[in-house]
């Protein structure tokens, strides 16, 4: 019985260590690297990985309980959430840059799309400035 | 409501006298006393061009930022300022945590019967599992709806201040007034894509937290802010139209309204029963299933909904001045 | 009444506690690249990554005391910082367009008044 307990002791507490470590490595990864779009790669790695193998090792040490399945939905949760925050947040960066083009590629059809989005924009502030040349 | 007088009778009375009075619009000696001719004050141009030089002078004093002393004092020694407060403030409090007295020592203030009656007849008393829950909602009741009087307080506060009802132009077109809500990106797929995942996640685990007040930590006021959560999520991915939809005015008012009045209609029999501890027969139940410990879990439910409706009108206010 | 408390929960919680002081200082390192970012994004990407870190914190924490409640609050610990980051980034979008739109009006009504000028 206690050689169980021992043997799920130490192979939660070598993922648990694991965790750990892949916590580490995504510090120095955000340290690192030069640009935010790049540190993003490192920190996703916090929410995939990293908390996966705690988890997975903390679930291994509390045996079988309801406390288990939520650590579970806590994993299940964040692996939903996270990408969508880092779309956000990519758009954010992308979006406001404006000497975007000197970190990374910028692909044609990209510049495309970004003339188009211009011109509409032209097309309703024009519609809105005889408003304004009316009032001078 | 009264009639509205036709105005040349309204003019004899003396009510509209008095008002004019007041507020200073005729003259009261012009016509009644003997006066020399009045003329209207002409200022000569070179007066006008003068105290226009003046004020304009003044104002460029005022607001000249670069050579203002006091200003670029305090831009010196800010940082260091703000480092000695904040560390300063600190070891302040530090050392008053410190000198509290230890915990579980019979002289502290709060080791007097009181508490020591909660906690041993809190469980036979009330039902409740989650001695917390029972002493805000059973012992300490009316405390507890003073809190929800002061959240529906602040939100008509806020919509006092803030609800901004859009106006019409002469052709009928609504005005919008260009701000930062309109161009924040919408429409957003991804997003959207998730949202329809979570949300109802978001809102069953809010409910879950609520209607577990009296057997686990949570209760109405964490699960109502949880259920503010998930209806800001829905509001961010799916744009104000559709939320509209959702929850309107009419929602929120019907829903602060009644979950307030069920409160207080629950609670208030003690102002006559006085405190002689009739208990409303409603049966105690096992301790540790849900329905259980009396009023509790109807009084969790209409907390939870006015904290809900409290978080999601606070953003929607601030956000777009609108529901 | 002395307990006895066995090895194996000793070591349990020898563990526990070396990983929560690694994870509080790498909570400080975050810190410092939240404060030192050149960029938004940069902030908000450290504070994802003490949420994250927190939450692990949290459920370690529960493991340890033995108390199970500490993972509803974990649970609603990812919720509230993935609304930070999605409200936040809406928001620093808006603005900067309307900025940058502002700014084009700007150039546009002074083109236009050169224009009239000449």
């Amino acid at each position: 019985m206690s050689v169980w307990e021992w043997i799920r002791l130490l192979l939660g507490g070598a993922l648990l260590l694991c965790g750990l470590l892949i916590f580490l490595i995504e510090m120095y990864g955000v340290f690192r690297l030069k640009y935010v779009l790049n540190r993003m790669h490192a920190a996703a790695l916090g929410d995939t990985l990293g908390i996966t193998c705690s988890m997975a090792g903390l679930m291994l040490l509390s045996g079988f309980h309801f406390s288990t399945l939520k650590m579970a939905m806590v994993v299940l949760f964040l692996w939903l959430t996270s990408p969508v925050s880092s779309h956000l947040l990519a758009r954010l960066e992308a979006g406001t840059n404006e000497e975007l083009g000197d970190h990374c590629e910028i692909y044609e059809e990209l510049k495309v799309l970004e003339a188009e989005l211009q011109e509409q924009r032209e097309a309703s502030m024009q519609s809105e400035t005889p408003d304004e040349e009316e009032k001078e | 409501m009264s009639k509205l007088k036709p105005q040349k009778e309204y003019e004899k009375t003396r009510s509209f006298r008095f008002q004019r009075w007041l507020g200073g619009s005729r003259d009261p000696y012009v016509g009644q006393v003997e006066m020399q001719p009045q003329t209207p004050v002409e200022l000569p141009e070179l007066t006008i061009r003068e105290r226009l030089r003046d004020s304009q002078a003044v104002r460029d004093k005022v607001y000249d930022i670069e050579n203002n002393k006091k200003l670029n004092l305090f831009r010196r020694i800010y940082v260091l300022a703000a480092i000695v407060y904040c560390a300063g403030l600190a070891v302040i409090l530090l050392a008053m945590v410190a000198s509290l007295p230890p915990t579980g020592e019979a002289n502290r203030p709060v080791n007097n019967e009181v508490s020591a009656r909660y906690i041993e007849n809190g469980l036979q008393e009330t039902g409740a599992v989650n001695i917390v829950t029972g002493m805000i909602l059973d012992y300490r009741a009316f405390d507890t709806f003073g809190e929800s009087n002061v959240l529906f307080a602040a939100t008509t506060t806020v919509l006092i201040l803030l609800h901004m009802k859009k106006k019409k132009n002469k052709e009928g077109k609504v005005e919008e007034i260009e701000s930062d809500r309109l161009l924040e990106p919408k429409q957003d797929a991804i997003l959207q894509a998730s949202a329809t995942v979570l949300v109802p996640i978001i809102i069953l685990f809010g409910i879950y937290v609520i209607l577990n007040g009296h057997l686990s930590p949570g209760g109405g006021f964490s699960g109502g802010a949880i259920i503010g959560a998930g209806l800001i999520l829905y509001l961010s991915a799916f744009g104000f139209e559709k939320a509209k939809k959702l929850f309107t005015e009419k929602l929120y008012k019907g829903v602060s309204f009644a979950a307030l009045t069920t409160y207080c209609l629950a609670k208030s029999y003690s102002f006559f029963t006085g405190a002689n501890h009739l208990e409303s027969h409603i049966p105690l139940g096992t301790p540790g299933a849900i329905l259980s410990s009396g009023l509790i879990l109807l009084l969790n439910i209409c907390v939870g909904m006015v904290v809900a409706c409290t978080m999601y009108t606070f953003y929607v206010m601030f956000r777009k001045g609108d529901f | 009444m002395e307990k006895e408390v066995s090895l194996f929960l000793q070591a349990q919680r020898g563990l526990f506690l070396v990983i929560l002081i690694v994870l509080g200082l790498l909570f400080f390192a975050a810190l410092v690249r939240a404060v030192k970012g050149p960029r938004v994004a940069d902030r908000l990407v450290a504070v994802n990554m003490i949420g994250t870190m927190v939450m692990v914190m949290i459920a370690i924490l529960s493991l340890y005391w033995q108390e199970e409640y500490l993972l509803d609050i974990c649970l609603i610990y990812a919720m509230a910082s993935f609304l930070a980051v999605i409200v936040l980034s809406k928001v620093y979008i808006g603005i900067y367009e309307e900025q940058h739109s502002e700014e084009e009006k700007r150039t546009k009504t002074d083109s236009r008044k050169e224009d009239k000028s000449v």
